[in-house]
């Protein structure tokens, strides 16, 4: 008898191993994307082949248990947030469980619309579903992100010497700034001041509109690269000009900080959209409240 | 005199490293310059930023050298003086130089410390938050919270807040109310003026609105549509499904049989839906299995399964009373309808006999076309559902002339509807008319010739005179006879031996035959009505020209579609398109139409008409 089944593996060559990444949208092979296509697939035909009277709402029996459905899975998506702190063993990896949580969440555009019979208006019943789209969308973005964006964040901080880090990056700017601060010495103080500039300036600063951006339009190194070769513009070359070396170490700064920048862009996508998410599931949280306890409050 | 300069620089392990120095001049400068006795590798600072110089009385005063300032104690100054005894400090860019005197040495000491980083990027970073957006966007904790509770305090206690305050108030104020967020569509046009005021209906909480919020306002027109133990006998008990649906029902606390279970609210602005067709099936279909002894026939879906029509027909136009008696009778006797008129439909209609040419001749004064058509005679009533009652004078009596005699511009005519008027008008006219004058009376002109020849034409004139009051009888007879005026559409009565005993028989017009449904010609309006009515074909005013079921069927099929033939264009129907369900008395499309004023309208005339019921 062969022993256990092992993980599944492409095959080896001498001692080299190969094992295909799974994520978590292909978690299973697409397992869940089948689970929500057919759930919705089943919402839009019963949708069709009941005939509610007068026409199809909320209020309906039918209605009802869509809208309970939904309500369920919301909850249930809701506990992601708990899931993935809580570190637990067992058959629900919490790979499979963002992959439900993913394309459930996206089954539930089809069944919570469903469940309104497309009757929307200014209430707290619409408010509530809009929320739910935008938790939806929010979240498709999300995965968008995820899924397009690694790449383009490994790619920007490899340069000929391999990849950096986060702490590198940061070791980079001092080791330059010390350099400028060096390089910058014999310089007049006006010259100086240009430096200065460039070196107290924090290389994070920025609002969240320059981060999404990317575009710094007060950046204190550009300003100074091109103020110190505006003033060198019309002045004769020298052969130890200390001005030179002052400024190849800017333009090496600006480069570092264009890659840092692009980093911090990148990584702002990454994060953004749970901006969105969590404060908006749970303001969906309590516009689903208020919608279940005005239905009964209002019977 | 001279100082001692010491230049203190950080360990990486924080410790530090100090360099001392002793600078044998009375006066030194500070600056970026490493020719300056206190060099400041900062770039803050000018090549040559200030000068130092010991004063006589062992004080320091600081210049500046370049026109910059410096610190001096915490302020920004050009120039200034330290005590080395009490000590001093000066700020230059990044750098501190601390003026003190040590016990002891001599010479003030300057200790120079770097106490700013080179650049900002060389400070503490924290590597987890920098990278994220920690400070530039609102917390995700705080605004879900945030979010959270504004939601619930707009959405939820908000509402509950106005529903306490206007809990028992009958009427609330106009202006906004939060609960209304709650609504879940538009009420019908018949309850709009509500919209505002959900404790009209909603009066308790998680209670289910109750047949006492409607009967508020509907206790005239709500009637019960049969006795209380009919309606429970009748009903069948659901099964399957349905009695699933009813026993969860019961459990989330909403009773079966309460008024909004049929009239559904909220289903957007508009009429009210009609009835679904189920609250009357479920009592209808199949109703003499369960009340045995009713006389209304089996209905379940207007298109398959649905009994002919029964309608209220005059079978007297004058009952021993006086008053038409009517008869209900279903349409597949063929039955024939006695309203005391003489009218074939087919003679009027017909586009090539006499009745067409004097149409036509008469077209121009009255708007006929090339022939007679129905609307010539039937004038729709302005509510466009049945057609006014014809009327002799206005539909009639251009061709079917009571004229009698021209007096100067004015023909003077025989009362219609008034057979002793009749008969008096003639014998009056006899009386006062004097036979034509012959024109050779009297004179010359026309005279044949002889004395005896005038003689006879004065004495047959004489005759005439005194014959003339006699001639009325003959007329009469002949008005009330075969070719006479009255009988060509009446039915007349008398005469028997020469007798002047004429009479009319009494005559009525139906103006509404189906009375346990509704119909309305208004949305039919783009039919021909030789669609519904065979008129073109009926040679006797007995038939009766009201469509059966199959023709209905032609359309209408029932409330899901099921019909018993294929047809192109249905028209779905429930039952409450044509029936009423509390017999208030007004069009089942129509709320409370009997409260409506409608004084003087024809409208409320033709009720009146109609409530001649037998």
């Amino acid at each position: 008898m062969a022993s256990k089944a092992a993980p599944e593996r492409k095959a080896t060559k001498g001692r080299e191993r190969m094992s295909r990444h799974d994520g978590f949208l292909s978690h299973k092979g697409f397992r869940w994307l089948w689970i929500a296509t057919i759930l919705s697939i089943a919402c839009i035909v019963s949708y069709l082949m009941i005939d509610v009277q007068p026409r199809h709402n909320g209020g309906s029996w039918y209605g009802y248990v869509l809208g309970t459905i939904g309500a369920l899975l919301i909850l249930w998506l809701t506990m992601l947030g708990v899931r993935k702190r809580a570190i637990t063993p067992g058959r629900w990896s919490l790979k499979a469980w963002t992959s439900a949580h993913v394309y459930l969440g996206l089954s539930l555009i089809v069944i919570g619309t469903l469940h309104t019979g497309f009757q929307l208006g200014w209430n707290v019943h619409t408010l509530a579903w809009a929320l739910m789209l935008l938790v939806i969308i929010s979240g498709m973005f999300g995965i968008y992100f995820y899924a397009a964006l690694p790449r383009s964040l490994s790619a920007n901080r490899y340069d000929e010497a391999g990849a950096i880090t986060e702490k590198q990056m940061i070791e980079q700017l001092r080791s330059l700034d010390r350099q400028l601060h060096d390089a910058a010495q014999p310089l007049r103080a006006e010259e100086a001041g240009m430096v200065q500039d460039s070196l107290e300036q924090d290389p994070f600063a920025g609002n969240f509109i320059n981060r999404i951006t990317g575009a710094y339009p007060g950046c204190a190194t550009r300003k100074s690269i091109a103020a110190l070769r505006r003033q060198r513009a019309y002045l004769p070359k020298l052969a130890d000009d200390p001005l030179d070396k002052v400024d190849a170490l800017l333009t090496r700064k600006e480069g570092t900080l264009g890659k840092l920048r692009r980093h911090l862009r990148l990584k702002t996508l990454l994060q953004v959209w749970l901006y969105v998410h969590v404060p908006m599931t749970f303001a969906l949280l309590a516009a689903l409240s208020a919608h279940i306890v005005s239905v009964f409050f209002y019977w | 005199m001279s100082f001692i300069v010491r230049q203190i620089a950080l360990k990486s392990d924080g410790g530090e490293i100090v360099r001392s120095n002793t600078v044998a001049e009375t006066s030194i400068t500070v600056g970026r310059n490493s020719e300056n006795a206190v060099h400041l590798a900062d770039l803050a600072v000018d090549p040559v930023h200030a000068r130092l110089t010991l004063e006589s009385d062992g004080r320091i005063s600081v210049t500046s050298e370049s026109g910059l300032k410096f610190e001096l104690d915490g302020r920004s100054v050009s120039s200034g003086m330290i005590d080395p005894a009490k000590g001093g400090e000066l700020g230059f860019g990044g750098h501190l130089i601390t003026v003190a005197r040590e016990a002891d040495v001599a010479e003030p000491v300057l200790t120079v410390r770097r106490v700013d980083a080179v650049s900002d990027s060389a400070e503490d970073k924290d590597l987890g938050a920098v990278y994220t957006l920690k400070g530039l966007l609102p917390g995700k904790r705080i605004s879900a919270w945030g979010f959270l509770l504004l939601v619930l305090a707009a959405c939820l206690a908000w509402p509950i807040y106005t529903w306490s305050q206007y809990k028992d108030v009958k009427e609330r104020p106009a202006g906004f109310h939060a609960d209304t967020m709650w609504t879940s569509g538009k009420l019908s046009l018949a309850h709009k003026s509500l919209e505002n005021d959900c404790q009209s209906c909603h009066v308790e909480p998680f209670v289910a609105v109750t047949d006492e919020s409607c009967m508020t306002c509907h206790k005239d027109d709500a009637h019960d549509h049969a006795p209380k133990d009919r309606i429970l006998n009748a009903r069948a008990a659901p099964t399957g499904f349905a009695k699933f649906q009813r026993d969860v029902a019961t459990q989330f606390n909403r009773p079966a049989g309460r008024c909004v279970e049929c009239h559904t609210e909220h289903e957007g602005a508009g009429a009210m839906q009609p009835t679904q067709q189920r609250f009357c099936t479920e009592c209808h279909d199949g109703l003499d299995t369960r009340l045995t002894d009713t006389k209304i026939a089996n209905a379940a879906d207007f298109g398959t399964d649905h009994p002919q029509f029964n309608p209220m027909i005059m079978v007297n136009p004058a009952g021993p009373d006086g008053k038409p008696v009517f008869r209900r009778v279903s349409l597949d006797s063929n039955p024939k309808e006695i309203n005391g008129l003489k009218f074939p439909h087919d003679v009027h209609l017909s586009q090539t006999n006499g009745v067409a040419q004097m149409g036509r001749r008469l077209g121009a004064r009255y708007g006929f076309g090339a022939s007679l058509d129905c609307a010539n005679c039937h004038k729709e009533d302005p509510s466009g559902v049945w057609f006014e009652p014809v009327d002799m004078e206005e539909s009639c009596q251009m061709c079917h002339s009571l004229s009698l005699e021209r007096v100067g511009n004015t023909v003077r005519t025989l009362r219609h509807g008034e057979p002793q008027l009749v008969k008096a008008d003639l014998i009056a006219y006899y009386r006062s008319t004097p036979p034509t004058r012959p024109i050779n009376l009297g004179g010359m002109s026309r005279r044949r010739p002889g004395e005896a020849n005038a003689q006879r034409t004065a004495a047959d004139y004489a005759r005439a005179v005194r014959f003339r009051p006699s001639r009325a009888d003959e007329a009469i007879r002949a008005v009330f006879s075969e070719g006479g005026a009255c009988y060509d559409c009446h039915a007349v009565t008398g005469g028997q031996g020469g007798s002047l005993n004429f009479g009319i028989q009494p005559v009525a017009q139906t103006s509404r035959y189906l009375h346990k449904g509704w119909f309305s010609h208004e949305p039919h309006a783009k039919e021909e009505c030789s669609t519904c009515h065979a008129a073109k074909s009926s040679d006797q005013a007995t038939d009766l020209l009201i469509p059966g079921i199959k023709v209905c069927r032609d359309c209408h099929v029932g409330e899901g579609g099921a019909s018993l033939f294929s047809i192109t264009k249905p028209v779905e129907s429930t039952c409450a398109m044509c029936h009423e369900y509390h017999a208030d008395g007004g069009e089942p499309w129509v709320a409370r139409e009997k409260d409506k004023p409608k004084k003087g309208s024809s409208r409320a005339k033709t009720v009146a008409l109609l409530e001649r019921r037998p």
